[in-house]
């Protein structure tokens, strides 16, 4: 049994999306998520936490801005620091940033769109328990962001290269990094980072809305199934 | 004491800002000759300190915690005791 928290504020979008793309990634009757209003969100229990996208509080000030400041995140730290695996996508990546779980920032995309549409990325890190055996693979995805640019200051960028924080790139369908290949600006083509353990990973592309062949791809369930293979087949990360 | 505090926040120097190129564009194309063109926000918060110290560390935390990011933003505040 996989216990993963799904957690909802006020605007988020994708949590029934996830909830049910979790249903599709384990065995049948294995999954167990459930969906936590994030006022009073306890993970005490759970083998993983899952930030999806929207737009937490209208995106009010900045991008995950308000959403920082919910007892969620406070929670969520804690689970974090504790081992807890945690995946942000869109805008819960952007909460992670904005909570200081990941490095840098998400802003306005460079060429005034909102980008709707489907991306290339290389998995360039296999050291999370949401890609485990992925490293190298080219896997495709649905973006819908119109503030997906991660930026960060010189040295922060360098040392996300050269400690291998970079979890997904985007590249072009024979694996490179090129301009075109990149939706929004971020730099160095970057669409999702990890932390330093490991255990918390965020990217800008939605894995929920590409888990069943009806919805135009699978490569997401590649990442929900990696997760629940490492929480699934070692012992709890996290007391209860 | 009562003080309002006005505060701005600017993308920093170096982040590109796609919302003041967009304007850019187009204060141009009224032919007014604009060289650039940054955004900004800008909050106006009313609140109670004990004294002007105390009120200039509230805004710091305001900035700091919430109104700007500071992997993008530098905020500057004005403020004002108003009783």
């Amino acid at each position: 049994m996989v216990r993963v928290a799904i957690l909802r504020f006020p605007g988020t979008w994708s949590e029934r999306d996830f909830e049910h793309a979790l249903s599709l990634a384990g065995p049948a009757g294995s999954d167990s998520s459930e969906i936590l209003w994030h006022a009073d969100a306890d993970l005490r229990g759970f083998d993983a936490a899952i930030v999806p996208g929207g737009f937490a509080y209208g995106d009010y000030v900045r991008a995950g801005a308000i959403a920082r400041l919910s007892p969620a995140v406070k929670e969520l730290r804690r689970f974090a620091a504790e081992g807890g695996p945690v995946l942000g996508s869109c805008n819960g990546f952007q909460i992670l940033c904005e909570a200081g779980l990941l490095p840098g920032a998400l802003t306005r995309n460079t060429g005034l769109e909102f980008r709707c549409d489907w991306v290339r990325m290389r998995v360039e890190s296999d050291a999370t328990p949401f890609t485990r055996g992925l490293r190298g693979d080219l896997l495709r995805m649905p973006i819908a962001h119109g503030e997906g640019r991660w930026v960060a200051d010189q040295a922060t960028v360098e040392r996300v290269e050269r400690e291998g924080l970079v979890v997904f790139r985007y590249v072009d369908g024979r694996g490179a990094a090129t301009l075109e290949a990149n939706p929004n600006g971020s730099l160095n083509n970057i669409a999702g980072l990890r932390n330093a353990a490991g255990n918390v990973v965020g990217l800008m592309p939605h894995p929920e809305r590409c888990s069943e062949a009806l919805l135009g791809g699978t490569d997401g369930l590649k990442v929900l199934r990696s997760l629940v293979g490492a929480v699934g087949t070692e012992p709890a990360l996290v007391s209860a | 004491m009562r003080f309002t505090a006005t505060i701005h926040v600017r993308p920093k120097p170096e982040v590109r800002d796609p919302q003041g190129e967009a304007i850019l564009g187009a204060l141009n194309s009224l032919g007014l000759g604009v060289a650039s063109v940054r955004t900004g926000k800008e909050f106006v918060v009313t609140f109670d300190a004990p004294d002007e110290a105390a009120a200039r560390a509230a805004t710091d935390t305001m900035g700091r915690e919430l109104l700007a990011n500071p992997v993008l933003e530098d905020p500057t505040v004005e403020l004002e005791q108003i009783r």
